[in-house]
């Protein structure tokens, strides 16, 4: 259930302006650490800026939804939008500078299919990736098994996540058992989708809960087609007497479809910039793929050394150790 | 990791080593579960996923363990519990006497609740058992290990695993193969806990899935579409067919106890799920208000780790036991109990 959830609880926030302020800090704390670890030299000027960052992310996001929809067998709309959803908190508190966008969406997607038991094999999950070569496919699932810790670690571990999906059929479901005024809810059904599917690639998920979301696509649908449905929630919702939760509403419907028509697609030119830019960034300050390296190594002589490790962060170890893992 | 000392192993989980630890800062007792990830092609496992995923989201409840916290450590994470000291299979294998039927019937109380408490919550646990039901040093049982419990939703389009549950405790529709199934498959779990408390000694003990449908079969008779009519959607239904035989009275597999215990067996051992008793209601069984009344959780036996003999305690009653507790925590809503009132 959505109001105990900790979808709720740690990832709606207050405002737009709450969300950019954290991923400026992002932005920060990147261009921070890249400067204390570099001679100097390395100029601020080869960062990206924030709507670099942005124009990268939203063209990331884009091959993340092409990536799951051309995905065979047919990936649910719930793990689609688990992915995305995950792709959005993840850069929440991480700059693209700093983890390279290509290698997280495929993370997060991958992670999507085991939260919400869409149960494809790691081997036909890189197969989808139809461009690359059996050699590439592998080499791309050792980066994603390598960065799945991460992701579920800046994901707070937090891995359900509530989509507009559900919540949608139910409205259509009320609809058509009490509310006959509307001749055929059926017909809400395209244009609220589509909707859906431009929510997401908004900030709407950080910002409303999914019945809300799930509320506005039908309403909004309803008024392209030039029906009113006012008197379902004065009558049906019961918000007639309720004025303030009612203007609440409106104002959250106003503020959603803002966001929507404010989405502009990544332009190709400015993509292909921020690009050439990112992988220089990644090129010069490739720090954080080693560290993870570790979790994957085989047994033997090489990982000796981390077990050691290991042991004495354990700390006042009673037992005696062999493996620890 | 540094905020504990660990103060010994207690037990491999499937998917990796359990310690018991201290809490340096509060000096909570917990139990670490550890998570590792070498080695493994398809990364983080299923089960830990499914784990957090299923005890994240849900609040506290007296009867489900509770999920203290995650953290990253090396190469993998580390879930945190409270320590638990037992659990009911030592229970039931280390009593010197069998369990008293007061005894019984706060152990079946205790699993209901938090049962009835998942289910409300949308969560199907998937392998309930003996040994999943861990019991504190306070004789409190919580359900425990999540590693295949599942987020259901009545939409239903979506197929499950039917390798689900430790085969003695696996509903009738799993061993036929079912791909589509309900909470009624944790109901099944509760009724062969439920005789195996009642007889200390396992209902359906199958060496193999065969043998467990023929243990089953044997006790229940051979299912007809009148008894059982979902039975030929099945996967398995055609594959295995049994010789007939008639059901055995339930009062012959746990001799000797009192109608009401019996009664309340046979609303959980039906072959359609739909049927099984749910949680809630059960809770509001005659059973459970007929003498002798559910021991207080003080009255029962708690065993030590490592099987040996149980002590009753006859120490002070545990401190999170208080008289002071507000009356209404511990009565019955009569509204819920108006319907079943004439049974009592």
């Amino acid at each position: 259930m959505f109001h105990n959830s900790s979808q709720k609880k740690y990832w709606i926030f207050k405002s737009e302006d709450e969300i950019e302020h954290m991923r400026c800090k992002a932005n920060q704390k990147f261009r921070n650490k890249a400067l204390e670890s570099r001679k100097p030299g390395g100029s601020e000027s080869m960062f990206l800026q924030r709507h670099e960052e942005d124009v990268l992310f939203r063209h990331y996001e884009r091959r993340l939804l092409e990536f799951c929809n051309a995905f065979k067998p047919t990936m649910p709309k719930s793990v689609v939008g688990t992915a995305v959803m995950y792709f959005r908190r993840f850069y929440l508190s991480n700059s693209v500078m700093e983890y390279h966008p290509r290698i997280i969406m495929l993370t997060c997607t991958y992670l999507a299919c085991k939260v919400d038991e869409f149960n494809v094999s790691s081997t036909q999950f890189v197969g989808n990736l139809v461009q690359e070569t059996p050699a590439g496919q592998e080499r791309i699932l050792e980066q994603i098994l390598e960065y799945e810790l991460l992701l579920i670690q800046q994901l707070n571990f937090h891995l359900v996540v509530h989509n507009p999906y559900r919540p949608m059929e139910g409205l259509l479901i009320d609809l058509k058992t009490r509310y006959p005024t509307l001749e055929s809810p059926e017909s809400l059904r395209k244009t609220a989708d589509d909707f859906l599917t431009q929510a997401a690639m908004t900030d709407a998920g950080l910002l409303f809960s999914p019945s809300q979301i799930a509320l506005t696509a039908i309403l909004n649908s309803a008024s392209r087609a030039g029906l009113n449905m006012e008197s379902y929630l004065n009558e049906c919702l019961g918000l007639k007497e309720d004025k303030e939760t009612l203007s609440r509403m409106y104002d959250s419907m106003r503020r959603m479809k803002t966001l929507l028509k404010k989405y502009e697609p990544p332009k190709l030119e400015e993509v292909n910039i921020s690009k050439q830019r990112l992988e220089r960034i990644h090129a010069e300050f490739a720090s954080s793929s080693n560290k993870r390296k570790r979790g994957y190594e085989e047994d033997g002589h090489v990982a000796k050394e981390p077990r050691l490790v290991e042991e004495v962060r354990w700390g006042n170890i009673v037992l005696s150790l062999t493996v620890l893992f | 990791m540094e905020q504990y000392n660990i103060l010994g192993r207690t037990g491999e989980g499937a998917h990796g080593i359990v310690f018991k630890a201290k809490h340096i800062e509060t000096g909570e007792t917990v139990a670490l579960k550890k998570v590792a990830l070498r080695r493994l092609e398809d990364g983080i496992p299923n089960q830990a996923l499914r784990e957090i995923k299923a005890l994240q989201e849900i609040k506290d409840n007296e009867h489900v363990v509770k999920l203290k916290d995650v953290f990253p450590h090396g190469t993998g994470f580390v879930l945190v519990f409270d320590f638990m000291l037992s659990d009911l299979s030592e229970v039931i294998r280390n009593s010197q006497r069998p369990l008293t039927p007061a005894q019984v019937k706060s152990y079946m109380m205790m699993l209901l609740k938090g049962v009835a408490f998942l289910h409300h919550n949308n969560v199907m646990h998937r392998d309930l058992k003996p040994a999943n039901l861990l019991i504190s040093s306070s004789g409190h049982l919580k359900i425990a290990d999540f590693g295949l419990a599942r987020l259901f939703s009545e939409q239903g389009e979506r197929l499950y695993s039917h390798q689900v549950a430790t085969r003695w405790y696996r509903a009738p529709e799993l061993l036929y193969g079912a791909r589509k199934y309900d909470e009624g498959v944790d109901l099944w779990a509760v009724g062969c806990i439920f005789g195996e408390l009642l007889n200390s000694s396992p209902l359906f003990p199958g060496e193999n899935d065969i043998e467990q449908l023929c243990c089953v079969l044997r006790v229940l008779g051979t299912p007809t579409q009148d008894s059982w009519p979902e039975i030929v959607e099945l996967p398995d239904y055609n594959k295995i067919t049994f010789k007939e035989n008639p059901a055995i009275p339930l009062e012959e597999i746990v001799p000797d106890m009192p109608p009401q215990a019996v009664d309340l067996l046979y609303k959980f051992l039906v072959y359609p799920s739909k049927q099984r008793c749910s949680a809630r209601q059960a809770l509001l069984h005659p059973y459970f208000f007929t003498s002798p009344i559910p021991a207080h959780h003080s009255e029962l036996p708690i065993p030590e780790r490592g099987g040996r003999p149980p002590r009753q305690r006859f120490q002070a009653p545990p401190t999170d036991f208080s008289v002071d507790l507000p009356l209404q925590n511990s009565v019955v809503d009569p509204a819920l109990i108006q319907g079943y009132a004439s049974c009592l």
